[in-house]
């Protein structure tokens, strides 16, 4: 009886699967994940499961980690013995909400082009006979499906395990379950909140701006929001403090995380003035985002989906005479053979105007731009004065973090592929033997990075601390960037953008690993030193060997490698134990 | 002079061109004719050095190709099948890139890049990125990409896909004039009756083994038919007008 009302259903839903406005639905929220756009690009389609495992993986790592902070054992050894988990679960609980909030942000920013149906939805769609009204309901239905599975993905382990984490003192079942059930209301409504506040965005734009001025500036949009999100994920060091300081500053009702941390904690009856304030204003902020999403999207889609064929695609972009004298004189001066020449415009161009390393790289740039700022704000901790400031570690690291991750960035950045498919002109005419890769990439790095460099180490530092100060301080920045740009190319032979995703090998992890560690010696160690060497400038001849040790690596390593490890390539292919050599063919 | 000799070429064991070998002289126009799958694009890809051969060598006056890529490259224009071009860059900026890439003086470049697209009535959307142009313009982008450094020898796979009437025209001109200034060219194409006009000689493969080469006219006097008829005659089986009345029977069959 149950199987046969069961059957009836399957078949039923199967029916209505098969109906146009389903399988529409279908394509839409299948595009999001299996790319969008105009362009057919390939370089970050990831297929869904490998895309809902990543998204989901930050919850529950972080979950995992605070094991550490929770465990009865541990807090017992601390001497903590009569501890209040709803109390101490707070910050951690506003890092889940702001966590939850940057990664569905970043979703909704990542496929921006792939939420609104674009040119190759209208030309396979319209022609047939279904109304426009079908198709836009259709991507409507499709971006609710896609934000409630964003949301619950998001948020699925960390609902989880960090309940279970808090809860692991208590002895109540009950503690685990209200504590899980407050948890996943407040992260759920943070994401889906995150998710329209960027859609709102678009749609705004698109409702705003003429249909050219929106493609030609949507890039600079995203990059501000990629910004303005990984700002909010920083806000969990320095918000729960502030909650707890009284009275907390009138600018705090401003961040969104905070009316979903007082919605939590008002449900739990633990919330104090401040946290009540903010409580309400958690759900008539979520619907007036999504109200405000939904009526920007009904105006973008008649703006510019139902449009679409009287508007012309592509953007001009005229030649300036700057540019082309500024590449003159980067010829003379930088690039001097053609493919140097050649590579270093396609290589700017495409981290111009790629969307994918476009964002990727704003997201780095907004981090270090934060990192940079907290430094900032440490060094002048205490209320010391700016010349006092200047020489404090904290300062004297602004450069060094910037550089650090721009640099690693820039790395990373050059092995996310571009247009693979039109790489047949680098196979076609590079001589892959060559061994002009890693010269042109050091070149693009350097020339991206040193100048900034020179313009905040060296004039503040002149001006403050006069010039041996500024030279010594100038000349240690740009020595430790030539040296990480050294390291970070090592066994690097390929023409950024043209070549396969690099494989996962095992030494990943140890990669990783030794670019947190790389980070602590370069951005921390050595300003510590510098701090306090600035005093006694010729201390900093100690650093000497250790710069000629860092040089001396990758150049042993570049010599020692063979030619076929050197050789140009532009595919990636797993080292064979054992290859089978063909001989019969 | 350009030689394919022996030329062998498997996927795996799946043999996709078969001992082909054939010569290109100075001043000969060869077409390539072949239906889908019979190893046109895998014999284009190893001539431009793309793809290595299982067996057998490709000469350029004698040198095997592969001993110095770079160098043969250098004289080699080559337009493929499908137009894949950087589609976030212009037009004249992607054909900045070829140039330079190709070591050509950056003063005499931008003019050529300007005039060449003039001739190819791009001029007007030289700075409008390549993702707009229609397939007809990027199509008349790798030509120009493919001569602007006036190389021996020319390679065309499939060049008129998507050109205009007056584009594919003056491109059939082109070629005849390039054959003339004792350039080499290797044509690749579906069309036989462009195959017909342009060409000096044809080629045409069969499941990757050369069923005919030799001249145009020498084809068609063969069996006394057209090229058409000769290309259908040694290569498909297929009774086109009867195949032609089926799919219009499946047309109008409707489900019971």
């Amino acid at each position: 009886m149950i199987a046969e009302a069961l059957d009836a259903v399957c078949n039923k839903w199967e029916v209505r699967r098969q109906r146009p406005f389903w399988r529409m639905v279908y394509l839409f929220a299948a595009r999001v994940f299996r790319g969008g756009g105009d362009s057919d690009a390939e370089g970050l389609d990831l297929g869904i499961g490998l895309v809902l495992t990543l998204l989901a993986m930050p919850g529950g790592f972080v979950s995992i980690l605070l094991l550490n902070k929770y465990g009865t054992f541990l807090q017992w050894l601390r001497g903590a013995t009569n501890v209040d988990p709803l109390l101490v679960a707070l910050p951690d609980e506003y890092f889940f909400i702001v966590l939850s909030m940057t990664v569905t942000g970043a979703v909704a920013v990542w496929r921006w082009d792939a939420i609104f149906p674009d040119r190759r939805d209208y030309m396979n769609l319209v022609p047939l006979p279904i109304s426009t009204r079908t198709i836009f309901f259709a991507n409507l239905v499709a971006v609710l499906f896609l934000v409630a599975l964003v949301a619950f993905d998001v948020n699925a382990a960390s609902c989880i395990l960090f309940p279970a984490v808090v809860g692991a003192t208590q002895s109540k079942f009950l503690f685990f379950v209200e504590f899980a059930v407050v948890h996943a209301i407040g992260v759920l409504l943070a994401s889906v909140f995150a998710f329209f506040a960027v859609f709102s965005i678009i749609g705004l734009l698109m409702a705003v701006l003429p249909p050219r001025a929106f493609r030609r500036f949507s890039a600079y949009f995203r990059g501000v929001v990629v910004v303005c999100l990984v700002a909010l994920l920083c806000t969990s060091f320095a918000v729960p403090q502030l909650l707890r300081r009284a009275p907390s500053p009138r600018w705090i009702a401003l961040i969104p995380s905070c009316w979903f941390l007082g919605l939590c904690q008002a449900l739990r009856g633990r919330a104090g003035p401040v946290l009540t304030e903010l409580s309400r204003l958690a759900l008539p902020g979520l619907a007036t985002v999504a109200l405000v999403a939904l009526c920007t999207y009904v105006i973008g889609y008649r703006r510019h989906f139902v449009r679409i064929a009287e508007i012309a695609d592509g953007s001009a972009s005229a030649r300036t005479w700057r540019t082309w004298r500024f590449g003159l004189l980067l010829d003379r001066l930088a690039l001097r053979t053609p493919f140097h020449k050649a590579g270093f415009r396609f290589v700017g161009k495409t981290l111009l105007r790629s969307e994918a390393h476009r964002l990727v790289l704003t997201a780095v740039g907004g981090l270090a731009l934060v990192l940079a700022s907290q430094a900032l704000m440490d060094a002048f901790d205490g209320g010391k004065s700016l010349r006092q400031a200047a020489l404090t570690p904290d300062a004297l690291s602004i450069p060094f973090i910037l550089s650090f991750l721009i640099i690693v960035g820039l790395r990373v950045v050059f092995e996310i592929p571009a247009e693979l498919r039109s790489n047949w002109i680098f196979q076609l005419m590079i001589d892959p033997d060559g061994q002009e890769c890693t010269g042109l990439a050091r070149r693009m790095i350097l020339i991206l990075v040193l100048p900034w460099l020179f313009v905040i180490a060296f004039p503040v530092y002149v001006y403050l601390e006069g010039w041996l100060i500024a030279c010594l301080h100038t000349l240690l920045v740009v020595t430790w960037a030539l040296l990480l740009t050294n390291i970070v190319l090592i066994r690097f032979r390929k023409i950024p953008f043209t070549c396969t995703l690099p494989l996962f090998k095992q030494h990943s992890f140890v990669t990783l690993l030794s670019g947190c560690f790389g980070f602590l010696i370069y951005a921390v160690s050595t300003l510590e030193f510098e701090s306090s060497a600035l005093a006694e400038p010729l201390r900093l001849l100690s650093l000497a060997p250790f710069a000629l040790v860092l040089w001396y690596i990758p150049h042993y390593l570049g010599k020692s490698s063979t030619e076929l490890e050197r050789r140009l390539i532009f595919e990636e292919s797993p080292t064979q134990t054992i290859e089978a050599l063909r001989l019969g063919d | 002079m350009l030689e394919a000799v022996h030329l062998t070429k498997r996927y795996a064991s799946l043999p996709a061109v078969q001992d082909l070998s054939l010569s290109l002289r100075p001043g000969q126009v060869l077409g390539c004719l072949g239906p889908n799958g019979s190893g046109k694009s895998t014999t284009v890809k190893m001539l431009t050095g793309l793809l290595q051969p299982t067996r057998g060598v490709v000469q350029f006056d004698g040198h095997n190709i592969q001993e110095d890529l770079a160098a043969y490259r250098k004289l080699l224009g080559y337009v493929p099948e499908e137009p894949h071009l950087y589609p976030y860059l212009s037009g004249w900026e992607y054909l900045e890139l070829i140039g330079t890439l190709r070591g050509m003086e950056r003063t005499d470049l931008g003019k050529k890049i300007d005039s060449l697209l003039e001739l190819f009535s791009l001029h007007p959307s030289r700075h409008a990125t390549i993702g707009s142009y229609s397939k007809g313009m990027r199509q008349r982008i790798l030509l120009i990409a493919a001569i602007m450094d006036d190389p021996e020898i020319f390679i065309f796979d499939e060049p008129l896909s998507g050109l205009d009437v007056t584009s594919a025209l003056i491109f059939k001109n082109l070629v005849q004039a390039l054959g003339q200034q004792g350039k080499l060219v290797f044509y690749c194409s579906h069309v036989l009756e462009v195959v017909e006009k342009i060409c000096s000689d044809v080629l045409i493969l069969r499941k990757g083994v050369v069923i005919a080469q030799d001249s145009v006219e020498n084809i068609g006097h063969i069996l006394g038919q057209s090229l058409e008829n000769t290309f259908l005659h040694l290569v498909d089986d297929v009774d086109t007008m009867t195949v032609a009345r089926d799919i219009v029977s499946v047309m109008k069959t409707k489900a019971a």
